[in-house]
């Protein structure tokens, strides 16, 4: 009976995975013109009311400038096991990142928001710099930035 | 049950803390010394200085350090003692946005594989 236990779990575990369906994002991040050193980026997800739920990317190398990127920093404790392997250099001024990476399915239409939080060095942090809900109707929209992000835009493939 | 391999690695896991903690500078305000001083002495030490900024309490100098190496090194400002010092990236942060764009504007971000459980996969990046 345990080897079938085991068996079972392990069928489990391997296979369902398979099943679950995702799909490629590409967030495309243009930045205003700025005198200034590049920009650190902090895209995560959040839930309706803002609580973080996960890393998406964040542009910029050294992990001690990453307290500056103030939502971010706080919903995932700078862990780095919420960013490793989605790091990158800083992004200048005027220049548009892009980043394509596989989401679950369930994170879109679900209530899901992106979130992009900015910092430049001796300039001012700027939180939530953009809010963009995660949603069908909202792929190839761009949305506008309040800080150095000149808009937002995701395309859902 | 064998507590003593848990023991060490709680141990060394806030020695390590520790450690990281250090690199933050408690002189009091008081005793500080102008950064001009700094300045001073690096340059009589061989430093080409391009920058003196106060962060996490420390001066941190960015320049070419007595070697000729581009880099990026904290001081304590009371004792204008070193406590950190990294090289600096020609690929971050600074005024060279084509050097840390590689190929076709390809990002050179870190390639593991993520393990935060929300982004499947390697993601792709590009700078234009």
């Amino acid at each position: 009976m345990k080897k079938f236990v085991l068996a079972f779990s392990l069928f489990t575990a391997l296979a369902l995975p398979a099943y679950a369906q995702a799909r490629d994002v590409t967030f495309t991040t243009e930045l205003q013109s700025y005198n200034g050193d590049g920009a650190y980026l902090a895209l995560y997800l959040t839930d309706a009311a803002g609580e973080y739920q996960g890393t998406l990317w964040v542009s910029g190398k050294k992990s001690k400038y990453y307290k500056h990127l103030g939502g971010w920093a706080r919903g995932s404790g700078l862990n780095p096991a919420e960013y490793d392997g989605l790091t990158g250099a800083s992004v200048t001024s005027g220049r548009t990142l892009k980043i394509t990476l596989n989401l679950d399915d369930s994170l879109i239409d679900n209530g899901y928001e992106v979130r992009v939080d900015s910092a430049v060095e001796d300039m001012r942090d700027i939180r939530a710099d953009v809010v963009a809900p995660l949603t069908t109707d909202g792929s190839g929209k761009p949305v506008s930035g309040r800080g150095y992000v000149r808009s937002l835009t995701y395309d859902l493939q | 049950m064998k507590t003593k391999p848990i023991v060490l690695s709680i141990s060394l896991l806030l020695m390590s803390g520790t450690a990281m903690a250090d690199d933050d500078c408690n002189d009091s305000v008081a005793n500080w010394q102008p950064r001009e001083n700094l300045r001073e002495k690096l340059e009589s030490e061989g430093w080409t200085v391009h920058r003196i900024k106060v962060d996490d309490g420390c001066y941190e100098v960015k320049g070419f350090d007595s070697n000729g190496v581009r880099a990026e090194a904290s001081f304590a400002p009371a004792s204008l003692m070193m406590m950190s010092w990294e090289r600096e990236e020609a690929d971050d942060d600074d005024q060279d946005p084509g050097k840390w764009s590689g190929k076709n504007g390809q990002d050179n971000a870190r390639r593991q594989i993520p393990g935060n459980g929300i982004v499947k996969g390697r993601p792709t990046v590009t700078v234009e």
